[in-house]
């Protein structure tokens, strides 16, 4: 549950979840008060208020939760996690090069953390990483001119061919720079 | 006749539906808005155009090239010289009649013709091979001219447009702005509806300029080094720290994303403006002046540092430390919006609302504004920016915020329009534009965060994959709608009639 919430489509629902009751009240508000009775509100100021301070509490609770809720997904945890698991860390090192990766190896172990170093010696490019299934798991931007590498720590659940897609716009055969990864049953 | 008057006169079609009416006197306040609006809707015709080319280069499998020339053209042409140019327009008409100063003199001249001029000559660049995304997305174009990509005269041309809208929104808009609201003696019969600066409706407006002109700064200090460098004017050498792709893209952002927030600052603030106007008991007066102004100050506090949001997948070259200050100043944003939401609904219900073509269309715009957020909000959020970073999510969150913005502005200019021209609108065709643009808009921005969510990217010329098509043909067959919706306000204000003419359905004689 709380995996796909911090997914591409859980980010749409939650989005759906902000918009659709605001946007049924303010509907139902404006007809009523245009169309259905238009007279003056009788509801006491005090009542209001009251509907003012719990509507900012449920908001502020709302957002407190998500936040602290995603905190076990942010790389940076997963880097701090990966660093104290005692297992080795496979590391990637990525060239990126107008409209191309240079990779140290293209090939890493599921349920194993993997640390991707990212540079680019041109322009700005992007390194996305795509589950077989289509999810996007991570991205990186890279840019050239740094002293360090971008980094990412990821740690691949499934074996299987997985696709790596520029994400930043980067020139005219920005959509060609593609690569691929293998992950492979650890042993 | 100011030549604002002549010019809106002397184009044809457009100037057909803003030629200002002169026997009020108030063409102090109305001639250079109208020549701005109506430049606007000019840019809005092309870009829509070129909006649909989009989706049709990838359903065909056209030349890509296409694809990243209209990219380029479409974003800088809806973001610029429309949607900024409808709101300099409106908002320079709303304040004029609000404090009763002229819209006159060389400031209105300036901004008008170095955004426009601006946007032709970075057109013509792009036209030349110039490819650089709606945000100059290549750090640098010069890296470009380097691979041979474009030329190094396409780079000096467009650099140049580029600095010309720069100008206009940073400098000469701004400074209009606080000049307007600051000094200069005020002209009661240009008066329309007085407004305080304490004013929620008019508070915005002066936090805005405020923003755009303290966050554009950086910019404009790094693009006058590189245009100078670019002239010859200065060596090459002297303009390299400004030509770092880190430099540009943070002092991009710093004015970028600030912008954005000052132009929501102004739509709540012409929300709390208009919505006063079309209470049913005619008091005129929001639930709470305090909780609005509460409102606009959070807005302005949370997002002035909020930029750091788009560079949370840059680490460790941005420090974790200002991701999270990003994350959470981000999140801030939503506080001062649930407080606006709260003095909209509240004002509504207590005073109830004369529903009219104009007003609905604010509130709409409003609410899309709300979606935006959200979508904006979400995305700032540490753990979705690693999933959503440079996908269609962004692209989504984007065109959504000048939606609303220019429907907003629409919806205002509903108010404003008699008073420009002398002449009214027909509500029958308000209430079809009205609903064209919330199926088009809500529909469009739902499918391009549903494309986002899927993981499709954003400037991407390969849509065909991953079953990604699906989201550019949902968003073409909406943006369609929303071009329909354009194309009925264009007809309404083309149809627009004289004051002294009955409009609307008339009772049959019997
Ligand atoms: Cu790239």
């Amino acid at each position: 549950m709380q995996d796909f919430l911090f997914s591409g489509w859980g980010a749409f629902w939650v989005t759906l979840f902000m918009l659709m009751p605001f946007a049924a009240m303010l509907a139902y508000i404006v007809y009523r008060k245009s169309v259905f009775d238009t007279g003056p509100g009788t509801t006491p100021v005090k009542t209001l208020s009251k509907m003012e301070g719990i509507w900012l509490t449920f908001v502020f609770v709302f957002f407190v939760g998500i936040n602290l809720g995603s905190l076990k997904y942010m790389p940076y945890i997963a880097e701090a996690r990966a660093a104290t698991s005692g297992l080795p860390l496979q590391e990637i090192d990525v060239t990126a090069k107008s409209w191309g990766y240079e990779m140290s190896s293209r090939q890493v172990e599921a349920g194993r953390p993997v640390r991707f170093s990212g540079r680019s010696v041109d322009t700005q490019h992007g390194f996305a990483v795509y589950h077989p299934d289509g999810r996007m798991l991570f991205t990186m931007l890279l840019m050239d001119g740094l002293k360090q590498p971008t980094t990412v720590v990821h740690t691949f659940k499934e074996p299987g061919t997985y696709k790596v897609r520029c994400l930043e716009y980067c020139g005219i055969a920005h959509h060609v720079m593609l690569d691929e990864l293998t992950v492979v049953k650890s042993n | 006749m100011s030549i604002a008057s002549t010019l809106v006169h002397n184009t044809p079609i457009f100037g057909k539906m803003f030629s200002v009416d002169k026997s009020t006197g108030l063409e102090d306040i109305n001639a250079w808005p109208a020549l701005m609006i109506m430049a606007s809707f000019i840019w809005l015709a092309v870009a829509g155009l070129l909006g649909i080319v989009m989706p049709v280069t990838q359903i065909f499998d056209l030349n890509t090239d296409w694809f990243y020339t209209t990219l380029t053209l479409h974003g800088a042409a809806l973001a610029f010289p429309f949607g900024f140019q409808l709101m300099v327009g409106v908002g320079l008409h709303r304040s004029g009649g609000c404090v009763g100063k002229p819209v006159t003199g060389i400031f209105p001249a300036l901004t008008f013709i170095t955004m426009n001029l601006g946007a032709a000559i970075l057109t013509v660049a792009v036209l030349m091979g110039f490819k650089v995304s709606l945000v100059v997305m290549f750090p640098l174009p010069l890296v470009g001219a380097q691979m041979g990509i474009w030329s190094m005269t396409t780079v000096i041309v467009g650099f140049t447009g580029i600095y010309l809208v720069l100008a206009s929104m940073i400098l000469f808009y701004p400074i209009l702005v606080l000049k307007m609201l600051f000094f200069g003696k005020k002209q009661p019969e240009l008066v329309l509806s007085e407004r305080s600066l304490n004013d929620p409706g008019m508070l915005g407006m002066v936090l805005a300029a405020l923003t755009l002109l303290v966050a554009g700064t950086p910019l404009v200090v790094v693009g006058t080094t590189l245009l100078l460098a670019l002239y010859g004017v200065i060596p090459m050498a002297m303009a390299a720290w400004a030509a770092k792709p880190i430099v540009f893209q943070y002092s991009f952002y710093i004015f970028a994303h600030n912008m954005m927030e000052a132009m929501a600052l102004m739509v709540t603030s012409a929300m709390y403006a208009t919505l006063p106007l079309y209470l049913a008991d005619g008091t005129r007066k929001l639930f709470s002046n305090k909780l609005a102004n509460l409102a606009l100050w959070i807005l302005l506090l949370t997002s002035v540092t909020s930029f750091l949001h788009h560079f949370i997948t840059f680490y460790p070259n941005q420090p974790s430390a200002l991701s999270y200050w990003g994350n959470i100043m981000s999140w801030g944003t939503g506080i001062g919006a649930a407080l606006s939401i709260f003095t909209v609904f509240a004002t509504i219900w207590q005073h109830g609302l004369r529903a009219e073509p104009g007003i609905i269309a604010v509130l709409i715009a409003w609410a899309l504004y709300i979606l935006d957020g959200a979508s904006a909000v979400v995305t700032s959020n540490i753990a979705w920016a690693y999933v959503l970073h440079g996908t269609m999510w962004q692209s989504g969150h984007t065109m959504t915020v000048i939606l609303a913005m220019a429907l907003m502005w629409m919806g205002v200019l509903y108010h404003h329009y008699p008073v420009m021209t002398g002449r009214k609108l027909d509500p029958t065709v308000g209430w079809w534009f009205v609903w064209l643009f919330t199926v088009g808009s809500f529909g469009a921005a739902l499918s391009m965060l549903a494309g986002g969510a899927a993981g499709m990217p954003r400037r991407f010329a390969a849509w065909n994959q991953e079953g990604w098509m699906i989201y550019g043909n949902l968003t073409l067959f909406f943006g369609l709608i929303l071009g329909a919706a354009f194309v009925v306000y264009a007809y309404s204000l083309l149809k627009s009639r004289d004051l002294s003419v009955a409009v609307g359905r008339q009772p049959v004689a019997a």
